[in-house]
């Protein structure tokens, strides 16, 4: 029989009467035990030895498991310390005990939920008594530990369970092969086998000698798992972002563009947002303090944007009745939304003037005061839209938003009517979660307050909308902690592993 | 946003809607616009409002909306008013930065416990209610000494029995009298209370600044120290019937404004207002001013915002089932078709005409409208510069790179320190930072000045991850623009990159990578640079330059088409160290728009 050179020192190091693991066959043939393994299956299809697979399972501390080996378990030290304090003889006020302990942080609830299971002694309104009777030293769980450090094997499972519980050991599980050879495997033996002559990687020596006529091609495991390779990836909220830009291109919106840091004019004022509105204060928004003011603002927009602060738009227009500076409009602060964007590009700052009908849009960075957490970061991506024609009404409002937001999946939209200072009628936008059908809120919009549309020169109807772009990956995608993705705390893992949405 | 405790029995009670059960409650307050966000302990609703309505700001005013809503209230309402029997008289000495005063007498209210904490209750996001005015309003005062009064108070008299009385609103040294603030057993200067009082050291900030602080006597002495705190002695208790309402501001306006909302909120609960005159040395207004206004608005700028054509009569009774009154004017002789839309005193949030289109639409039901795709022609496009991110990026990920997306804020820790770059070094990422005014927190204080320490960061975030680790950004770094708030860039290039308008930060896109690999070397960095490069069709040299986050001797300039734009090599080990990272990295950073 002809097998080839792995298979040949395989079955002929395998024995008959006793089972040998992977490792030790890799030993003895000199063979990568990955070369074994797949020879050992070869032979086993060929029914010339036998294959059998143990599951092993093996229990190490973790890190905090480790430092009690050398600290003692929580409990036991505020046991110590309790006796210590006499609190075997009456109960003793808690804090005094645990400052003996020398006990910190989470140590001190680890001590105080295992003392009274343990049977330690009891913990009452802020006292603590000993049971005298108590013997640390029998402490099944430190005495598992203290084994496993000394690499011995603990079979006690329900102390095992316990520590594992507490996360003081990891158990992990490891398939074990080990080969037999088969009454075939013995025949063959007796009968003889031969090396074949086969080739491996295919050279260009090989392919120019014109050798490869001759030769045999080993077989390879087409199935085994290759080693891990991960190719570089456009960042899944750059591909989000990117689709949208494709969707809103494709409804024939234009992208804007512009500064970051931006006069608290073109971020508030230019929207009517009053000076005085709780969402400027620097609780909301980050102001600069370097540098702190723009150098100069177009006077005549000023005047206008004033006025409308001041007294309102139109004969039955009325002001805020509340204080507008320019200092306060020259502020520079880090823009809170995009819709400073809309506001250069409406009055034209940003390209000209321009004629209905318009549609424009931007994906970008906007900067909010906000508590990090699982759904909020201090800078995120909001999509911002607006379309300007003559005559617009609610009905154009919803029948855009209901078009884009389906290109998501995200049907059944709802309007809540809402307030915002610059735009009236306005409503945030829920719609339907699509994988779980809940009712979500997906933005906020509105048609253009005339207190913004007319200082800026427009004289027809501009209906907008906003949203974040984190939210809709979280809808999309179904994260749960926005931090994973956006941001240094990036988990890279994570990142190349996101199945791709397209 | 600010949020609103509502008794949902109140609710019922006020609305005279007692089948109303919890869930269509909520379902109606949704109408409103009024957002169930939870209960508190005892019950109540917790509803987020938006800040405009906030004659909403009450269990009754939100009942009132309600009503409308329900259609069982059409119209405007004004409560009566009794002549005025109280003065308020304004001292030449009130404070100039707060010299208004308004005020109303209210008798026969009946406070039960619930009303009168919601009375005491302020608004928990205080900001919030300041969006459209300052309601700098304090629980009322009741006219009668509670049983803790002096029985000897000239005020014990009922008021009807036609005796003037008056009250003077003036300013005061910091620690010019004292009085017994509510809370408290002790006498205390205005000083004092802002210093020692619970109260006081949370509404400091309101009167910080002054040089007098507002005062508010009777021929008793000194009761009110508005608008932080309230006397003792006239503190209101479930017994009160009459109260003495007062509001201090900045703008007669706005707290006149306000005063209509307390009074239309007390009306509703059965109790009487009266005048109240006040008395300024130039002028006597008489308070409140329920008096409502007038608004045009034009039929057809209805019919065109909502979308919808309307009959005349529908328009009218959907405006009085928004508590509006309205009357059409023009249409027989061929004009235009208008409305005369009256308005109540407490609609604070109406601006504009359009302000009552919105309501026309709410009371229709914007809900209820069929959306329709608006049939207009545009040309959709991307704008260059982020169509040109797009190319660079697509070819780093070509390259194998992982693309990243960083926050652009930063700290000097992080941006200068831990690169071993100070801000005046001559080196990439070297620059004065747009700094951030009072941050929170110590990780994000300014703008980053470049990208390289972003993408150290996530190395050092991610040592338990395999390598190799070969990540790129391209993204926004910004600095503080020192040549006088005019764009520029440092290849000498105009570009549409750099900053754009004047104010004083220069932002740019930068593009960064890096390779963590066990054996990185400059070529490596070097290679992918010349084929970004070759891609973009630019001149590449790297003549030999020295920078302190990289190695001496493997360290170049980016030099594009003759213009210096970044830099490239391999990251010194103590850099490396410092970010616990055990294996060598290379990297590269320079402007995008050296590529255009």
């Amino acid at each position: 029989m002809q097998l080839p050179e792995s298979q040949v020192a395989v079955l002929e190091t395998a024995s008959a009467t006793e089972a040998q693991a992977i490792a030790r066959l890799a030993d003895e043939t000199g063979l990568a035990p990955e070369s074994v393994t797949g020879a050992a299956f070869e032979l086993a299809d060929r029914g010339l030895v036998a294959v059998e697979e143990a599951t092993e399972e093996s229990v190490s501390l973790t890190d905090e498991g480790a430092t009690y080996i050398d600290e003692g378990l929580p409990e036991v030290r505020l046991y110590e310390a309790a006796l210590d304090a006499g609190a075997d003889a009456a109960a003793v006020e808690m804090g005094r005990v645990i400052g003996q302990s020398g006990l910190e942080g989470a140590a001190v609830d680890i001590a105080l939920s295992n003392y009274a299971r343990k049977g330690y002694g009891s913990i009452e309104s802020g006292e603590i008594t000993a049971d005298p009777n108590a013997d640390p030293d029998s402490d099944p769980e430190a005495a598992a530990l203290s084994a496993l450090a000394d690499g011995e094997t603990v079979d006690d499972a329900d102390t095992l369970d316990q520590l594992e519980r507490r996360d003081l050991v990891e158990r992990s599980e490891s398939t074990v092969r080990s080969v037999t050879l088969t009454d075939d495997g013995v025949t063959a033996l007796m009968e003889g086998v031969e090396t074949a002559e086969t080739v491996g990687q295919i050279t260009p020596e090989l392919l120019t000698s014109g050798e490869w006529e001759d030769v045999e091609f080993a077989e390879y495991n087409v199935e085994a798992d290759a080693a891990g390779l991960t190719g570089g990836k456009e960042h899944i909220l750059r591909q989000t972002a990117n689709r949208v830009k494709d969707t809103l291109v494709g409804m024939g919106f234009s992208e804007m563009e512009g500064p970051h840091a931006d006069a608290e004019f073109w971020i508030n004022d230019c929207l009517f947002m009053p000076q005085d509105h709780p969402a400027r204060t620097h609780w909301d928004q980050f102001a600069l303090e370097n540098p702190a003011e723009i150098d100069e603002l177009p006077a005549d927009l000023v005047e206008r944007v004033r006025d409308a602060h001041r007294d309102g738009v139109g004969e039955d227009g009325e002001g805020y009745h509340s204080p507008w500076t320019e200092e306060v409009a020259k502020g520079i602060d880090l823009r809170g939304h995009t819709t400073s964007l809309s506001m250069r590009y409406l009055s034209g700052h940003a390209q000209g003037d321009l004629e209905p009908p318009e549609r424009f849009f931007s994906v970008e960075k906007v900067y909010r005061n906000d508590t990090l957490d699982p759904t909020h970061l201090l800078e995120f991506f909001q999509i911002e839209g607006w379309v300007m024609a003559e005559d617009l009404s609610v009905r154009d409002l919803m029948g855009t938003f209901t078009e884009f937001y389906e290109q998501f999946g995200i049907t059944g939209l709802e309007f809540k009517p809402h307030y915002n200072p610059y735009t009236e009628p306005s409503f945030e936008l829920f719609g339907t979660h699509p994988t779980t059908g809940e009712l979500v809120e997906v933005g906020n919009s509105g048609m253009f307050r005339e207190e913004v549309l007319r200082p800026l020169g427009v004289d027809c109807d501009v209906m907008a909308w906003g949203l974040s772009l984190e939210r809709l990956l979280m809808l999309m995608y179904g994260f749960e902690d926005i931090r994973d993705v956006h941001g240094t705390l990036a988990d890279l893992e994570l990142l190349r592993t996101t199945e791709v949405i397209h | 946003m600010p949020v609103v405790d509502v008794d949902p029995e109140e609710l019922r009670d006020l609305t005279g809607h007692d089948e109303k059960g919890n869930e269509e409650l909520k379902e109606d307050l949704f109408g409103l616009g009024l957002e169930f966000e939870g209960r508190t302990e005892d019950g109540e609703f917790q509803l987020e409002f938006a800040p405009d309505r906030l004659d909403r700001l009450s269990v009754e005013g939100v009942a009132r909306s309600l009503r409308y809503h329900y259609g069982d209230d059409r119209g405007v309402y004004v409560p009566n008013t009794n002549d005025a029997d109280w003065t308020i008289e304004v001292d030449e000495g009130v404070p100039d930065e707060r010299p208004y005063v308004t005020g109303a007498v209210v008798r026969g209210v009946d406070l039960d416990e619930d009303a009168l904490r919601a009375r005491r209750a302020r608004c928990d996001d205080r900001g919030g209610c300041r969006g459209v005015l300052r309601p700098d309003a304090r629980p009322p005062r009741p006219l009668d000494p509670g049983e803790d009064g002096e029985g000897s108070d000239p005020r014990d008299t009922p008021v009807h029995e036609g005796r003037g009385k008056s009250i003077r609103y003036t300013g005061i040294a910091p620690d010019g009298d004292r009085f017994v603030p509510l809370d408290s057993n002790s006498e205390m200067t205005p000083a004092d209370v802002l210093a020692d009082h619970p109260t006081g050291e949370t509404y400091a900030d309101l009167v910080g600044e002054y040089e007098r602080y507002p005062a508010i006597y009777d021929d008793i002495g000194l009761f009110s120290f508005p608008p932080v705190i309230n006397g003792k002695r006239t503190e209101v208790t479930t017994d009160s019937r009459e109260l003495f309402v007062e509001m201090t501001g900045t703008d007669q306006w706005t707290i006149d404004r306000m005063l209509s909302i307390v009074c239309y909120a007390l009306d509703a609960r059965g109790a009487t207002v009266e005048e109240v005159a006040v008395e300024y040395p130039d002028r006597e207004l008489v308070r409140p001013d329920l008096s409502t206004s007038e608004t045009s608005v034009a039929h057809e700028r209805i019919e065109s915002i909502i979308g919808v054509d309307f009959d005349p009569e529908e328009v009218v009774d959907l405006f009085e089932r928004s508590g509006l009154n309205a009357e059409t004017e023009g249409a027989e002789d061929g004009n235009r078709l208008v409305y005369d839309v009256e308005v109540p005193s407490y609609r604070v949030d109406v601006l504009h005409p359009l302000d009552l289109v919105d309501d026309v639409g709410r009371a229709y039901g914007f809900n209820d409208l069929d959306p329709r795709y608006p049939d207009v022609g545009t040309v959709g496009g991307r704008h260059e510069r982020s169509g040109l991110e797009d190319a660079v990026r697509n070819q780093l990920v070509g390259l194998g790179f992982e693309n990243l997306l960083n926050f652009h804020m930063t700290s000097e820790e992080e941006n200068f320190d831990r690169m071993h770059v100070a801000p005046d070094d001559d080196a990439l990422g070297a620059a004065d930072p747009a700094t951030i005014r009072e941050p929170y927190s110590e990780d994000y204080t300014m703008l980053r000045t470049w990208a390289l320490p972003s993408l150290l960061m996530v190395l050092e975030n991610n040592t338990h991850r395999p390598y190799p680790q070969d990540l790129a950004e391209i993204g926004l770094a910004a600095h503080v623009n020192d040549s006088g708030n005019t764009a520029g860039t440092s290849s000498g290039k105009p570009s549409s990159a750099t900053a754009h308008e004047n104010t004083g930060v220069a932002e740019r896109r930068t593009v960064a990578a890096v390779l963590a690999r066990h054996d990185a070397s400059y070529e490596d960095a070097k290679a992918r640079l010349q084929a970004v490069a070759r891609n973009f069709d630019v001149d590449l040299e790297t003549p030999p330059t020295e920078h302190p986050t990289f190695v001496d001797g493997r360290t170049a300039d980016v030099v594009v088409d003759g213009g210096t734009v970044g830099v490239v090599g391999e990251v010194h080990p103590a850099v490396l160290v410092e970010h616990d990272l055990e294996l060598p990295v290379v990297g590269f950073e320079f402007r995008m728009d050296a590529l255009e």
